[in-house]
């Protein structure tokens, strides 16, 4: 009844937005939707259309080692470095657009420093990098100087949402809490924190995303070991394996399903409490 | 204690600050440095001072013309992304009810971007070619007689894989905007009989200008410095500034790359002083 | 409020872990080693099989560091510390010998020296003709004067550069089956009937080559040294190719493998200069592909294995057995298998068939199943190797990927061509 009452509440616009987000989506999907279908080539075919039969001999090769490039150790790498960096992305951001509400000397600098970092050509940043740990005499790793060479891609975008999410931040609930006697640390954490979080996520999400599918900031920063995008760009000097469709195709499916496990424990946690008269899921 | 609160925000920029200096103020001084080293091409960096590089950067008619070229390709990616990022974030923000079902749509947004690029960039040719899905589909449903053959390797499919790559990224800053608004001046707006569209263009688009800014912030920035897009959708065929400096780069330029470079960031940050000029990023903190 | 969100939060946590435990679940763990060689190159001679092999036979644990080839030479330039052995085309170590970063590899430790094929110790064939010296001929570039030199040897010193590991002759891939006309002529790749379906290599100084030899062959260009051009040459070649960039000759320009290969097997395009293993890809998806030789001959490449400065002590003498056991045949069989040609050509026969042996170095037709590096069937009995036997392929290499005397200006030029 109340879903009924909502539907009939939806203004014509919504039905034009949410055709455009369809779109827009499936839009996003496209070559998704190619990888996914000749994921399935059969053991003769290649990476482009026409199908050379049809068959699950990519999937089963995929988790054999391969004889070009190393598909799951730098698969470890590259998930690793991609928690890492989102981790730092979201802690550091968070902190610098906290310092940016307030006045600080140097604040314009930083800000143009973190938009150069954005603009900067990424393979000059990464020679840069590279050569920079040879001159010290430091070995490079991807948990040290590649670390740092995508926190210098993912920092200005964390810095920049952040700003975006500050815009217009009520200073008002932060008052509130300092007349109850919050320290600065409580009104951070039992305030600002919870009214930020989804935004967080949002960033945590570009974070993660970023790193993960980061190539010329890495390429020389990296040391011997590759992430997984180096590891794949280097397989196509040599090898045209459907592999690196059904990797692709694994991927979007366990993604999609881990999203849909949470949505439905969400929806199942939340149908159980309206059934429970709990007030829980009508705020936000 | 107000000694300390003075402090708070120096303490809390300075990690990200620290990142910043050590990974890329520092790494930078290298570069700028080398663009005024002399070269030959057996021999990489000659130590000294030239101005050569950069008078060769600015004497070239080629700079003019693939700086031309760039430009041109971002305005188009800018106002397609910037349009498309303001109506999905609208969508999300006002008319997607509840926080579950936002953070859902963002998360399927991101998932094509979970398989790598390298993967996604090679099934642009099954997918936009020749015989590809599209041509395909085109056929069977008439629409052509014969394949297409601007839909990949042209200026095209270069603006189309941005479109792709980009437009995430203005929803994000536009859709966290929108977000802070506050919904009772929407409310405030109707009652005094504005329809969804005089809303939409008297409250929210200045509203939400600052998420506007950033992403435009962040288009700029990528399609200025692009150069794997542009070279695998525009066949090769392409230029843009930032395949020039790979190019050369690719060849052991490093001075003239160096110098093509430091051009490049001033003729963006520039770009962008612009337009934090008409739009103050930092003025509602 | 507060509990709902504790409880979505570990929904998702433990979501998310599932995911990344399913992920990582399924590798295997590598036992560590006293002796890590690691190898920088691109992936083109990096097989797991050979790692496999050298751990097995050597205990060396061989960790590739595989890169497009771009990075290659930026690797090799500006950080000498970040592998222990470096693979590299020839006419890269132009750029690579002079920044001081290689070692020279001292032939009296090398134990097949003197069986390595004469291209690179005296710039003959092994039949005693001379190999063709337009463009960086592996001679030019086969020696230093000195262990730790940055400096060339006009002749044979007892300090190799890198020690060979594959080269071979390329020439255009072509689609029969798409093609009507026979295709004699790197001019063709220049014909108004390809228009929209061909295509060249978008590194510079293969491409150029790809340019130069298709313009020679039209006649619109004349050259004292392809390898080497004057400016007006290059302005000369830069003007044919932008002719033809504007009139729509070509699909794409391409720059790696997979690439070419997928160009090729979509029909995007039906004519393009090629690397070998590449056409033999392109066949095994059951499309046709011919590797065409041409009346104008090949364009030669070649790749070398070579020490960084600084390794020394048991990395070194590590490196010197790899070597030594790279060199001892059973590589060379697994590289001849994959079409490209590789150094002792004695020992790598050793570890051949006699049938695979005739057909991949002799040109003749194969008796049974040609089989890849892999193990999977690429040619079935009868076919007859694309230009034939190891002689008449190289012995028709005209020109070699090179690096310019005028590179800087060649750079320049070849910008504006992707401008135009």
């Amino acid at each position: 009844m109340r879903a009924a009452a909502r539907l009939t509440a939806r203004p014509p616009i919504f039905w034009a937005l949410a055709l455009l987000c369809a779109l827009f989506i499936a839009f996003l999907y496209g070559p998704i939707a190619t990888i996914v279908i000749l994921s399935f080539q059969g053991p003769e075919g290649g990476l482009v259309f026409p199908m050379n039969g049809l068959s699950l001999h990519w999937f089963a090769e995929l988790f054999r080692p391969q004889s070009i490039g190393d598909i799951w150790g730098s698969f470890d790498r590259s998930a690793l470095l991609g928690l890492a960096v989102m981790v730092f992305t979201v802690v550091l951001s968070f902190l610098a657009g906290l310092a940016f509400r307030r006045r600080f000397r140097g604040a314009s600098l930083l800000l143009y420093l973190a938009i150069a970092s954005l603009v900067m050509p990424s393979i000059v940043v990464s020679l840069g990098i590279g050569a920079l740990f040879e001159l010290l005499g430091i070995d490079r790793h991807w948990y040290s100087s590649a670390l740092g060479a995508h926190l210098t891609w993912t920092l200005p975008f964390g810095l920049l949402i952040m700003f975006a999410v500050f815009n217009r931040f009520n200073p008002a609930y932060e008052e509130a809490a300092r007349d109850q006697g919050a320290s600065g640390w409580q009104t951070i954490r039992h305030v600002i924190v919870p009214i930020v979080l989804p935004s967080l996520v949002g960033v945590a999400l570009f974070g993660f995303t970023l790193s993960y599918d980061e190539i010329a900031r890495t390429s020389q920063s990296v040391g011997a070991a590759n992430t997984l995008p180096l590891e794949l760009e280097a397989m196509q000097t040599n090898a045209t394996t459907p592999v690196i469709y059904a990797l692709g195709t694994a991927t979007t499916g366990l993604s999609l399903v881990v999203i849909g496990t949470c949505l439905a424990g969400v929806l199942w946690v939340r149908r159980r409490r309206a059934r429970h008269g709990s007030d829980a899921g009508k705020a936000v | 204690m107000s000694r300390l609160a003075k402090a708070v925000p120096y303490l809390q920029a300075l990690p990200l600050s620290a990142v910043f200096v050590v990974f890329f103020a520092v790494p930078m001084v290298l570069v700028v440095v080398v663009s005024f080293f002399d070269y030959e091409t057996y021999q990489l960096l000659i130590p000294g001072f030239t101005l050569e590089n950069y008078r060769e950067v600015f004497s070239e008619s080629v700079t003019y013309r693939t700086y031309w070229i760039t430009i041109e390709f971002c305005a188009i990616t800018w106002a397609i992304t910037v349009t498309l990022g303001f109506l999905i974030a609208y969508f999300l923000a006002f008319q997607v009810r509840g926080a579950t079902w936002r953070t859902v749509l963002l998360l399927i947004c991101s998932i094509p971007f979970w398989t790598s690029m390298v993967i996604r960039m090679i099934a642009w040719i099954p997918l936009l070619g020749r015989n590809g899905l599209v041509n395909q589909l085109l056929i069977v449903t008439h629409l052509a007689q014969r394949p297409q053959e601007w839909l990949l390797y042209s200026p095209f499919s270069v603006i189309l894989g941005y479109v792709h790559l980009y437009t995430l990224t203005t929803i994000v800053p536009i859709f966290n905007s929108m977000m802070r608004i506050d919904r009772s001046l929407i409310e405030a707006a109707v009652d005094a009989g504005a329809g969804t569209w005089q809303v939409m263009r008297t409250v929210i688009l200045p509203l939400s200008k600052t998420g506007i800014a950033i992403g435009s912030i962040f288009v700029i920035a990528m399609v200025m410095g692009d150069f794997v897009s542009v070279d695998v959708l525009g066949g090769g065929q392409v230029a843009s500034v930032g395949k020039q400096i790979a190019t050369q780069l690719s060849y052991l330029q490093f001075p003239p790359a160096a110098a093509n470079a430091m051009v490049l960031l001033v003729a963006v940050i520039v770009m962008i002083a612009l337009l934090m000029r008409a739009v103050d990023i930092r003025k509602e903190l | 409020m507060q509990t709902r969100q504790v409880t979505r939060r570990r929904v998702l946590i433990g979501a998310a872990a599932t995911g990344l435990a399913i992920g990582t679940g399924l590798r295997v763990a590598r036992a560590a080693d006293p002796v890590t060689l690691r190898i920088a190159g691109t992936g083109v001679n990096q097989f797991k099989e050979l790692a496999d092999k050298a751990k097995q036979d050597l205990g060396f644990t061989i960790q590739y560091t595989s890169l497009v080839s771009d990075d290659v030479v930026k690797r090799a330039v500006t950080q000498a510390s970040s592998f222990d052995l470096l693979d590299a085309e020839y006419w890269m170590l132009k750029k690579i010998v002079p920044s001081g970063n290689l070692r020279g590899i001292d032939t009296k430790k090398i134990k097949y020296y003197d069986q390595i094929v004469p291209i690179f110790t005296q710039g003959k064939l092994p039949d005693g003709k001379p190999v063709a010296m337009e463009g960086i001929s592996p001679i030019k570039v086969a020696y230093l004067t000195a262990e730790k030199s940055k400096e060339f040897a006009k002749s044979p010193s007892q300090w190799m550069t890198v020690i060979p590991t594959i080269y071979n002759a390329d020439t255009l891939g072509i689609r029969p089956d798409l093609i009507q006309e026979p295709i004699s002529s790197w001019a063709q790749l220049l014909d108004p009937k390809f228009k929209g379906k061909a295509a060249i290599l978008d590194i510079p100084s293969i491409g150029i080559m790809d340019a130069a030899m298709a313009s020679e062959a039209t006649g619109k260009v004349k050259y004292k040294d392809k390898g080497n051009m004057t400016t007006a040459e290059i302005d000369q070649t830069i003007a044919v190719m932008t002719e033809a960039k504007k009139a729509g000759q070509f699909r794409a320009f391409w720059k790696d493998f997979n690439e070419s290969v997928n160009l090729m097997a979509s029909g995007e395009v039906v004519i393009q200069s090629m690397w070998s293993p590449a056409v033999t890809k392109v066949r095994q998806m059951g499309i046709a592909c011919k590797y065409q030789p041409l009346k104008e001959g090949y364009r030669g490449w070649a790749s070398g294995i070579g020490v960084p400065v600084n390794l020394d002590g048991k990395m070194l003498d590590a490196a010197y057995e790899f070597i030594n056991w790279y060199l001892s045949g059973w590589t060379g069989a697994f590289l001849n298998r994959q079409g490209y040609y590789t150094p002792v050509l004695e020992t790598a026969k050793k570890f051949m068939s006699a049938d695979e042996w005739d057909y991949w170095m002799e040109g003749k037709p194969a008796k049974g199943d040609i089989l890849s590096p892999t193990g999977e069937k690429i040619e079935s009995a009868g076919a007859v190797r694309d230009g034939g036997s190891f002689n008449e392929r190289m012995g028709h290499v005209s020109v070699w990927n090179t690096v310019m005397d005028e590179d800087r200006y060649m750079v320049r030029k070849w910008n504006e061509f992707i401008a135009a």
